[in-house]
């Protein structure tokens, strides 16, 4: 499993696709933090939103790369089961980097207020992303050309899930549940107080739910799906 | 390994490519797959390995190392083809390369290895596709127009290959729309016509009064010698070294793996 993951990690990189999702990164990170300080968990929490739809896109990227033929050779060689998760495994691995990368870029650029004690906002930053990544890479999945076949379905599946992540997830949505909270993680961390452990624990139960739902679909259309 | 009422199709809306396909593999044996272009040759070789899955019934007693080699390998990938082939073993659960080297030497890549798949001639890259096929001794083998793009010293090496996996005890499926099928004498004949697969027939009966001559030349005229014998009317079975590797190793250095040259 390791030996395929490390070959799409470098077949995503030398094929140099890896280079525009990570500028974007770069972008996004520069404009939420180059503003002047503020409080760990607000900027934690603008910063795990507005990747969500990046990682999203990476992810689909990643999987994209790798010809379907060579696909199915690896198919062949070590199963559907574990192909697919490879792929799945590879992009997490990624993604991860990308959220580290957003947890130090606010400390180099003195975007955090220190005077007010940074650690739990920091803790909370961290689930925050976590909590953006996790969708995010179901979603790049759902969005891959081993599912919707086309990069116009593929493209359609990432823009409307960037669209719904956040129309749905205003206060006062109609159907918030269709979406990971993502928008309401930022929401809570963006209270200057520290949110209930409550609210933190439903945030997280809900995430863990879709993204439950989103991998059962992606790996029953991956076992369907040549 | 069984298709048992084996359907296909690519999609709701669209015709069956293969209906109600009942067939038998035994060990040992190659099959090799006729019909026209577009026939359905590929879905059933690709149902076979497992690339594709029955949208009815259900293929029986595959062998857990299957080796694929598609009709058209993959070349755009940002890989030389030695890292390629190392990888390829990797994922194979392979740690000793040697049987990437050895792979390499055979079908005559050693001075494509350290060139990209991409840059590759579609013949080199086609080698390329065919040696990650055979990284493991596959309990079977399939072939997916394997000569497409080969030179004849290359296409001789094809009839070796397949009786190698099959002396082993393994299967070989093969389709050939190009009258390549000379050079597997014994394969059992498969026909796919009108969505169908009449697999009932036997290996066609070779003339009774065919004698084996081997003849030697020099290595740099081996490609015009095979192709001049070809084109004489004759069969060509293999091409081999006439000294060098004797250890017992996958791949065999040279020939055939048991029997000989027949």
């Amino acid at each position: 499993m390791s030996a395929l993951i490390r070959m799409r990690l470098a077949g995503f990189v030398r094929s140099g696709r890896a280079l525009p999702p990570f500028i974007a990164v770069l972008v996004e990170l520069g404009v939420i933090h180059g503003g002047g300080a503020s409080p760990a968990g607000v900027a934690y929490g603008y910063s795990a939103a507005v990747l969500f739809p990046v990682l999203a896109w990476q992810t689909k990227l990643l999987l994209d790369t790798e010809p379907d033929v060579q696909r199915r050779l690896v198919r062949t060689a070590v199963g559907v089961r574990r192909e697919a998760v490879a792929g799945v495994l590879a992009a997490a691995f990624l993604a991860l980097l990308v959220c580290l990368l957003a947890m130090l870029t606010p400390w180099l650029l003195g975007a955090i207020d220190t005077t007010r004690s940074p650690l739990t906002g920091t803790v909370l930053g961290g689930l925050a992303h976590l909590l953006a990544l996790l969708p995010a890479l179901a979603v790049g999945a759902l969005a891959g050309r081993a599912i919707t076949r086309n990069i116009r379905n593929g493209v359609t599946v990432l823009v409307a899930a960037g669209v719904l992540v956040i129309v749905l997830g205003l206060r006062g949505s109609v159907a918030p549940w269709l979406v990971p909270p993502v928008m309401a993680m930022a929401r809570a961390l963006n209270d200057h107080a520290v949110p209930p452990a409550g609210t933190i624990g439903l945030l997280a139960a809900w995430t863990a739910a879709w993204c439950a739902a989103a991998f059962t679909g992606y790996a029953r259309l991956r076992r369907e799906r040549a | 390994m069984r298709f048992d009422q084996v359907w296909f199709r690519y999609g709701r809306r669209q015709q069956w490519t293969l209906r109600a396909v009942d067939a038998t593999v035994e060990p040992g044996h190659t099959v090799v797959v006729l019909g026209r272009n577009g026939a359905g040759k590929s879905t059933l070789l690709q149902l076979a390995a497992g690339v594709l899955r029955p949208v009815r019934g259900a293929v029986h007693g595959r062998p857990a190392v299957v080796g694929w080699v598609p009709e058209r390998f993959p070349a755009d990938q940002p890989f030389t083809a030695e890292q390629y082939l190392r990888r390829m073993a990797e994922i194979r659960g392979l740690s000793d390369f040697a049987v990437v080297d050895r792979w390499i030497e055979r079908l005559l890549l050693t001075e494509h290895a350290g060139t990209r798949l991409a840059d590759l001639s579609k013949g080199t890259a086609q080698k390329v596709g065919l040696a990650q096929a055979l990284l493991v001794p596959p309990g079977l083998l399939v072939l997916d127009e394997p000569w497409e793009g080969l030179d004849a010293v290359a296409r001789t090496l094809i009839p070796q290959i397949v009786a190698e996996v099959t002396a082993a005890g393994g299967m070989v499926l093969v389709s050939d729309h190009r009258g390549e099928i000379t050079g597997l004498p014994d394969a059992i004949h498969w026909t796919v016509a009108e969505s169908a697969v009449d697999a009932a027939q036997a290996p066609p009966a070779h003339p009774a009064d065919e004698v084996i001559v081997e003849v030697a030349v020099r290595r740099a005229d081996a490609d015009r010698a095979v192709a001049g014998l070809r084109a004489a009317g004759h069969r060509v079975l293999g091409v081999r070294a006439t000294a060098g590797n004797t250890a017992a190793s996958w791949p065999p250095a040279t020939g055939y793996a048991e029997d000989g040259p027949r």
